[in-house]
């Protein structure tokens, strides 16, 4: 336990950042699935252990670049989250608790599968030389691949919205999302606009896994590191992107700054109590869409 | 005299946008008192208000001299003030006796509704109601398989379990049969002996039937209250709300 | 009418189920075995306080392993006392690895077996009454539960691996001797110890059958169904949420003395998050709308995975998934349901049929 000067603040919140970005790298594809799909999916980890999996086969198998490995992750991942919503989670729309117990299911079986055909040892992404330097800017150290998440976060988070607020297609989701009656009386077809979407945040949860597999260890068990965290930024924050955004860079900060004056275990469970505290307040989140009526 | 519920000078905003505009009621007690008024007037909505559902933005409600505005649903409840809802909500895994059981809430402390495993007084009660309203051959069916009048009046019969002071019918005949809708309206009467009842209502047939006082709604404010006849007379209801109505 | 909800069908059923639990120490002379079968006990104590929570009172948790582990690391930190001296060595030896110089004060209430296994039982349980309350007050309900209770056990984890001077962190704590009660001690490896979680197993079965039967059990049942429309009638739905709730994490708890009592170890590994994930996949196959059901769920599934061994692990935990995922698509009330179904069709095979549940349900969906 120390006192925090300036400099070790200032530190900790730009270590926070990044930490902020992470969690919202884990989160926007849980964010956007639970907002417009309704479902709370429990293998969301999984879809990013998938991502860089994937990373790791076009690279060392296929010699892709790592940088375009981003990019084909996300087309993977977002093509097995196509068929496990087509095959599964579309039949179990409106039973919430058991498309949660579903995609835990599927949790289950994409981790146990990947265990028997990749085995149980660590596997590693290599990245471009220049990504693995550090940059000293004054007092401040950062590696040069935290900079590159939170440009890649930056990059969805802009996407997303871009998406969402801007085309034809984001208008369709929206409408679907507030009336689903409503939107199908103009014509807009709800379980395309939904399988899109699961396939949209499942690869998004593959982009975010490509970069994580630089951060840690490729592991069949590495996205549960990553779930609880990414579902306590979306409750935080509601639902809603700009929610989300908001809720994990608070917490992220929050995290950070915590952990500079205890250590990052009690500053978790310290974040956690806070965050409790604060659904008791404000059960819907921070930016909740309008409840339904009965 | 004073009334049983008094409702004085109700706001309620959704979001900034107002949907009760100074609502004031007096409700007698033993009266049959029906709330009409175009869809959208707020007519829910106050219901809404008077059973904790959702609070008011400025206002209260008094009940039996007591303000109970803000208390919580359950507060509410216990004082004696039964609902039954627009849609009808009965519990569909349940059996229709399981429905009126759970509803019978002489005792609602939970620790000690471990212990009771059925009481006399409650049976006899149950047994009671359920042949006023024509279900004792359906208590061991699941609720979710009654049909739309069984429904209804299970939801009524429920409340009546209750054992409330006042009951609040949000359109209690809605996609009801002509039959259904004179047996329930019999019923009505019946209840008035010892109930206070506010019905919420749009077949002005049904209302003409059974009310003693009826206000309209519109627009979150009151529009006209008097007799069925004075109504019915009424301008300035027929261009907003009667005139629309096929009835 | 269906046998399968006749009452008296019922507690027949019970009452075979536990002729047989109680009567394998008669037959079983491996007392390894028999100890092994003992933490099957234990397993089906978390089997039934999960059919409980999630089966009767539709609360998803996804967290049971708070009030198991929680309950665990006092029976642990007991017995480990009970072998300690106040005056000669009064600091457990993996304390001293820690350089720790004093008992922590944590510690002292467990220098007395029985404040310490009190406290193993009162701790979780009372934790559950805060931790439920604020959340069914604040009206978090379904999946946000699910995820909040699931989030609190991560974040206990984390913090009991963090103390490690306090907890020995990863390692956990190894009572050296079996757990002595006025004086005898109690051999894990003998039938005594079995009856004894054989006998817990049967009293709180019976109680939680008898509560499901309660008005307490109907209320809880409705509140599963639309927790609203209960409030309108008068009762505080918080109040029952937060007691089904807490009554389930006692029986964990319990579940948790026991098997330190059997095994003689704990570790963060009993909080666990894929451990108690397992205890609803337990539920949700053998059903988790009856206690029995969920009970044998329990049995099959530990059966089944210790009988294929570590080298098959991964092949049975991916066909234990999928099946999950078949059970909670086509058969939400699990193997249970399946012979409720079975049973149903034999009583109603000569009468004209009359529409299933299920078939109400898919009739529904379609329109
Ligand atoms: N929770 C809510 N959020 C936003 N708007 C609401 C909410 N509840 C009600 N409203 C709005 O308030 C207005 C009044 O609704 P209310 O349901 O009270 O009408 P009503 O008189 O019961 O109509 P009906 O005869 O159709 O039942 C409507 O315009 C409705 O859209
Ligand atoms: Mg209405």
């Amino acid at each position: 336990m120390g006192s925090l000067d300036l400099n070790s603040l200032i530190n900790a919140l730009v270590l926070g950042l990044s930490i902020a970005s992470i969690w919202l790298l884990a989160a926007i594809g849980l964010t956007i699935i639970y907002g417009v799909v309704g479902v709370i999916n429990m293998a969301h980890g999984e879809f990013i252990m998938l991502g860089a999996y994937s990373s790791y086969l076009l690279q060392s198998y296929f010699g892709l670049p790592f940088l375009l490995c981003i990019p084909a992750s996300f087309v993977v991942v977002a093509a097995i989250g196509l068929v496990i919503e087509r095959g599964l989670i579309r039949y179990l729309y409106n039973r919430p608790l058991d498309t949660l117990l579903a995609t835990w299911g599927v949790s289950i079986v994409l981790m146990q599968a990947v265990r028997l055909i990749f085995g149980s040892d660590p596997k590693y992404l290599a990245v471009p030389a220049l990504f693995s330097s550090n940059l000293q800017i004054g007092f401040i150290n950062l590696s040069v691949f935290r900079i590159v998440v939170m440009a890649v976060t930056a990059l969805v988070v802009a996407g997303t919205w871009f998406l969402f607020y801007r085309t034809r297609f984001g208008m369709q989701v929206r409408a679907v999302t507030q009336n689903k009656e409503m939107a199908a009386s103009f014509g807009i077809n709800a379980s395309r606009v939904y399988m899109l979407t699961f396939a949209l945040g499942a690869g998004l949860a593959g982009v975010a896994g490509s970069l994580f597999g630089v951060l840690n260890i490729v592991l069949p068990t590495m996205g549960t590191a990553y779930v609880v965290q990414a579902f306590l930024v979306v409750v935080t924050g509601g639902g809603t992107l700009l929610g989300s955004v908001f809720a994990g860079g608070l917490t992220g900060e929050l995290q950070s700054i915590f952990a500079a004056v205890t250590n990052d275990t009690f500053a978790r469970f310290l974040l956690f109590l806070l965050i409790v505290v604060f659904l008791w307040f404000r059960p819907q989140g921070l930016f909740a869409p309008r409840s339904v009526r009965r | 005299m004073a009334g049983l519920l008094e409702i004085k000078d109700l706001h309620k905003s959704f979001d900034g946008t107002p949907v009760i505009n100074g609502f004031s009621l007096e409700v007698t007690e033993m009266t049959v008192c029906c709330v009409v008024g175009p869809n959208g007037a707020g007519k829910t909505t106050t219901m809404d208000l008077i059973t904790g559902r959702q609070k008011p933005t400025s206002g209260t409600i008094h009940f039996a001299e007591e303000d109970i505005t803000g208390l919580g649903e359950h507060e509410i409840a216990r004082r004696g003030i039964g609902r039954k809802f627009q849609v009808p909500a009965v519990f569909r895994e349940l059996s229709v006796r399981q429905n009126l059981e759970v509803a019978y809430s002489k005792q609602t402390n939970a620790l000690k509704n471990m212990f009771v495993f059925g009481d006399a007084a409650m049976k006899r009660k149950l047994d009671e109601i359920a042949a006023l309203a024509n279900l004792t051959e359906r208590l061991e069916v699941e609720a979710g398989t009654l049909s739309h009048g069984e429904t209804q009046w299970l939801e009524i019969s429920m409340v009546l379990m209750q054992n409330p002071r006042v009951l609040l019918l949000d359109e209690p005949v809605a996609g009801l049969t002509e039959g259904e809708i004179m047996k329930t309206a019999r019923l009505i009467k019946q209840l008035k002996e010892t109930n206070t009842l506010i019905v919420v209502e749009h077949d002005m047939g049904f209302v003409r039937e059974i009310a003693d006082v009826v206000t309209v709604m519109h627009m979150g404010t009151l529009l006209a209250q008097g007799t069925i006849g004075e109504i019915e007379a009424n301008d300035r209801v027929r261009e907003v709300y009667l005139g629309s109505e096929e009835h | 009418m269906n046998l399968y909800h006749n009452k008296l069908a019922q507690w027949a059923a019970y009452g075979v189920f536990f002729a047989i639990i109680a009567a394998v120490p008669l037959f079983v002379s491996d007392s390894f075995l028999l100890n092994q079968l003992g933490t099957y006990g234990v397993y089906g104590l978390l089997a039934l306080s999960i059919s409980l929570c999630w089966g009767f009172g539709g609360i998803l948790n996804l967290g049971q392993g708070i009030a198991f582990g929680l309950a665990a690391y006092g029976m642990a930190m007991t017995m480990q006392m009970q072998t300690q001296d106040p005056e000669s060595n009064p600091i457990p030896p993996f304390m001293l690895n820690n350089s720790l110089e004093q008992l922590p004060a944590l510690w002292e209430p467990f220098w007395s077996t029985g404040l310490g296994i009190t406290l193993a039982l009162v701790v979780p349980t009372l934790f559950y009454v805060i931790f439920g309350n604020l959340m069914f007050r604040a009206r978090v309900s379904g999946p946000f539960f699910a995820i909040m209770s699931l989030a609190m056990l991560s974040a206990l984890f984390t913090i009991i691996l963090d103390m490690q001077p306090y907890t020995n962190g990863a390692n956990g704590i190894t009572p050296p001797q079996p757990l002595t009660i006025l004086g005898t001690p109690l051999d894990p490896y003998g039938p005594a110890t079995y009856w004894l979680v054989c006998g817990l197993l049967i009293a709180l079965t019976v109680g939680a059958k008898l509560l499901t039967q309660s008005k307490f059990g109907l209320l809880v049942q409705a509140v599963r169904g639309d927790a609203e429309r209960v409030r309108f009638l008068g009762y505080n739905v918080a109040a029952y949420e937060t007691a089904i709730y807490a009554l389930s994490g006692f029986i964990a708890a319990v579940a948790g003395c026991c098997w330190v009592i059997l095994v003689q170890y704990v570790s963060p590994a009993q909080l666990d998050v894929s451990f108690s994930v397992t205890m609803v996949i337990w539920a949700g196959i053998g059903g988790r709308l009856s206690l029995l059901g969920s009970m044998l769920g329990a049995f099959i599934i530990q059966g089944g995975q210790s009988y294929l061994g570590d080298a098959l692990l991964s092949t049975w935990l991916l066909g234990l998934g999928a099946f999950f995922i078949i059970v909670v698509r086509f058969l939400p009330k699990g193997l249970a349901g399946l012979l409720e179904m079975g049973l149903g069709a034999l009583s109603s095979g000569r009468r004209p049929k009359q529409l299933e549940p299920a078939d109400r349900a898919n009739a529904m969906a379609g329109e």
